[in-house]
């Protein structure tokens, strides 16, 4: 049998050839789709170990990319023994970089760790215009919203955004978290967002917290 | 003279003496506007004067009038439309609100790495071209040849009209005739192998699963980005502006592996020759404080992020510092604590000299600053920032033989050919052509790594 422990501890140190050595043998020991959803569970957490060592500055953007792609190669290796049902989902959040902005790297971080943690995160994209996060988010009623942009011109972007959800009524319903590289706790209340982060792991724990 | 004269030489006399180690009449205010932000304020079409950059002129002007600098605050751009759209670019595409930018695109796969090594201008050339630029497509070679010439011929027609303009200024407003672009532009090594070969996904795999090679293409694509960033006269003026990408987002481990080392030999390099870097320290570099202490006496160190006091106790006596104050505080803060603020930053790096006002990052749009405030904060520095001992020597002298090159390898393509090499190829051709032939093939390869930077 796998030893959990082991495998988060290795998808915590992004040991790839490690990890990769683990779950083919697992998936080799034709497992159940209980010890499957074990094994995926160990991935997670392994991804919490990942979003503490960035926190504490041990790791860098560079290694929370790896670690993204390192996540998303252990569920395909794992896709033929979890079957369909996937984990309990603890929340949804609509996700998409703002108009004018078509950087995606921060945001797709944030993307892979949210999944980690559980969410089911529905991601518009790039340069999204504000109907197109009104229409999202009237259609999957999710609990958060979540803003990304780089540049310093996304700031009027993510207020747009936010006037449009106040407008069809919607603003209510939903925690916002904007992130990227120019927002701040100024810019936060200018556009009139709940949460702002320049940091993804503490992004997704920020969203943890509203969903508890 | 005339006042406007006497208003340029006082300006030519205060970045002189920055550069000349010494203490300047007053610190140097180094405020530019985007030609998004100065379209904005002229209230043009952005998407129309971005293909006809002659049109800006007017805007420029009124910019000019009502903001102090000592530069021209208009720059020109990087990015027109009319020449990456000949191209198809990939990398550069234009956003809904008509701002051009670069997304996340791979123009070089894991499996080039042999060649990049081996043959760095040709594998740009056929392979991570064609894959950024789908008109650059060498299985169409006579619309290839087409497009590349016209795009060619878009990028001098637009450079041109935004140089012509940044001229008329100059003269007109009596600014410091230098600046961020007045010597020579290019990227660190890793940043250019990052940016549009790898991209930052790419590179950030390729860190963990294949360093050597990594380490490797550096050293490969040295000598290109070496070239492409020499001015076309050396001088103790005129800066290679480089703007560093990647090294906040790694590890020191990897930086000081990967990052660091073809970086330090390009800006020693260049230091030999007697030319000063303006190194645009893109988000915090705070880390690495302690290396770029060591970079040549000189280099100006323009930084984002990071506190004031411990850049310039640790790195103020040695480089020229600028940068730092927030832009974003002018739209978000009053017009009191904007000049407040400025008061601070210049309390706290202008002693001693080697500082230049300048904000963290030029307003990408007039929607991101308050006018206003920007101008308030422009005219207290240059009223506020003033030395009682000019003339004084400043800090760290430079001297240029304290650097050494190293050897590095000859740029050698079936792409690019020296004079020699293209004497001995066609021995017929008069030697009258050489500077003529020579500089149109310097054009060339300047405009291909340009369309990787």
């Amino acid at each position: 049998m796998i030893d959990l422990k082991e495998l988060t501890q290795a998808v915590g140190e992004l040991d790839e050839e490690k990890v990769t050595e683990m779950l083919t043998e697992f998936v080799s020991s034709k497992p159940t789709e209980e010890e499957a959803q074990k094994v995926v569970n160990a991935c997670q957490q392994g991804m919490g170990i990942v979003g503490d060592l960035f926190e504490k500055g041990e790791y860098f953007v560079g290694d929370l990319i790896f670690a993204g792609e390192l996540l998303t190669e252990a569920i395909n290796i794992l896709k033929p023994v979890i079957g369909g049902q996937s984990a309990s989902k603890v929340g949804t959040i609509v996700l998409g970089t703002v108009h004018g902005d078509l950087h995606d790297i921060g945001k797709n971080i944030f993307r892979s760790m949210a999944e980690a943690a559980g969410f089911v995160v529905h991601d518009l994209g790039i340069d999204q215009p504000v109907e197109n996060f009104v229409e999202k988010v009237r259609e999957v009623k999710p609990e958060i919203v979540g803003m990304s942009g780089v540049l310093t011109l996304a700031i009027e972007s993510m207020k747009d955004t936010i006037e449009g959800l106040k407008k069809a009524g919607l603003r209510d319903g939903v925690k916002i978290i904007i992130g990227g590289n120019p927002v701040t706790k100024e810019a936060c209340e200018y556009v009139g967002a709940d949460a702002f982060t320049t940091n993804a792991a503490e992004g997704v724990k920020i969203c943890q917290g509203w969903v508890k | 003279m005339t006042d406007v004269k006497a208003l340029q030489q006082e300006r030519i006399g205060i970045y002189h003496d920055i550069f000349d180690n010494k203490i300047p009449k007053r610190v140097p205010v180094d405020i530019r506007l985007t030609f998004e932000v100065i379209a904005q304020l002229g209230d043009l079409n952005l998407l129309e004067t971005q293909w006809n950059p002659a049109l800006i002129e007017e805007a420029v002007d009124k910019a000019c009038q009502i903001l102090y600098s000592d530069i021209c605050p208009f720059i020109g751009s990087f990015r027109y439309p009319s020449f990456y759209q000949l191209l198809k670019s990939q990398s550069f595409q234009m956003a809904s609100n008509g701002f051009i930018q670069h997304p996340e695109v791979i123009g070089m796969l894991p499996e080039d790495y042999d060649y990049l090594i081996e043959n760095p201008y040709d594998c740009l050339l056929e392979r991570i071209i064609p894959r950024q630029y789908k008109a650059f497509n060498p299985n169409d070679p006579i619309n290839m040849a087409i497009s590349f010439t016209k795009s060619l011929l878009a990028f001098n027609n637009d450079m041109q009209q935004a140089g012509a303009i940044i001229g008329k200024m100059v003269e007109k407003h009596g600014y410091y005739p230098g600046g961020l672009l007045a010597g020579g532009f290019t990227e660190a090594p890793f940043d250019f192998l990052a940016d549009q070969l790898r991209s930052f996904k790419g590179i950030s795999m390729d860190i963990r699963r294949m360093p050597e090679k990594v380490k490797e293409a550096c050293d490969a694509l040295y000598p290109l980005v070496l070239k492409r960033g020499m001015p076309a006269t050396i001088s103790n003026y005129a800066t290679v502006f480089i703007p560093l990408h990647m090294a906040p987002f790694m590890r020191e481990k990897d930086f000081a592996t990967l990052w660091w080392p073809s970086f330090k030999r390009l800006v020693d390099e260049y230091a030999s020759m007697g030319i000063h870097c303006t190194l645009f320290c893109e988000q915090d570099w705070t880390r690495y404080l302690d290396y770029l202490y060591d970079l040549p006496t000189d280099t100006v160190l323009w930084f984002e992020y990071g506190d004031p006091k411990v850049i310039k106790e640790k790195l103020g006596k040695k480089h020229i510092i600028t940068g730092l104050y927030p832009v974003m505080n002018l739209k978000t803060k009053s017009k009191e604590e904007c000049v407040a603020e400025a008061k601070r930053y210049v309390d706290i790096l202008a002693p001693g000299g080697k500082y230049i006002f300048g904000f963290d990052k030029d307003p990408l749009l007039l929607s991101d600053i308050n006018l206003e405030n920007l101008c308030a904060v422009a005219e207290t520095v240059r009223d506020y920032a003033v030395y009682s001992n000019p003339g004084e020597t400043a800090g760290m002298v430079f001297n240029k033989n304290d650097y050494k090159a190293e050897p590095s390898r000859k740029i050698e393509s079936k792409y690019y050919k020296t004079w020699e090499e293209y004497k001995a190829l066609n021995p017929e051709v008069s030697d009258f052509g050489a500077p003529k032939l020579q500089g149109l093939e310097e054009a060339i390869f300047n405009y291909i790594m340009y369309l990787l930077m």
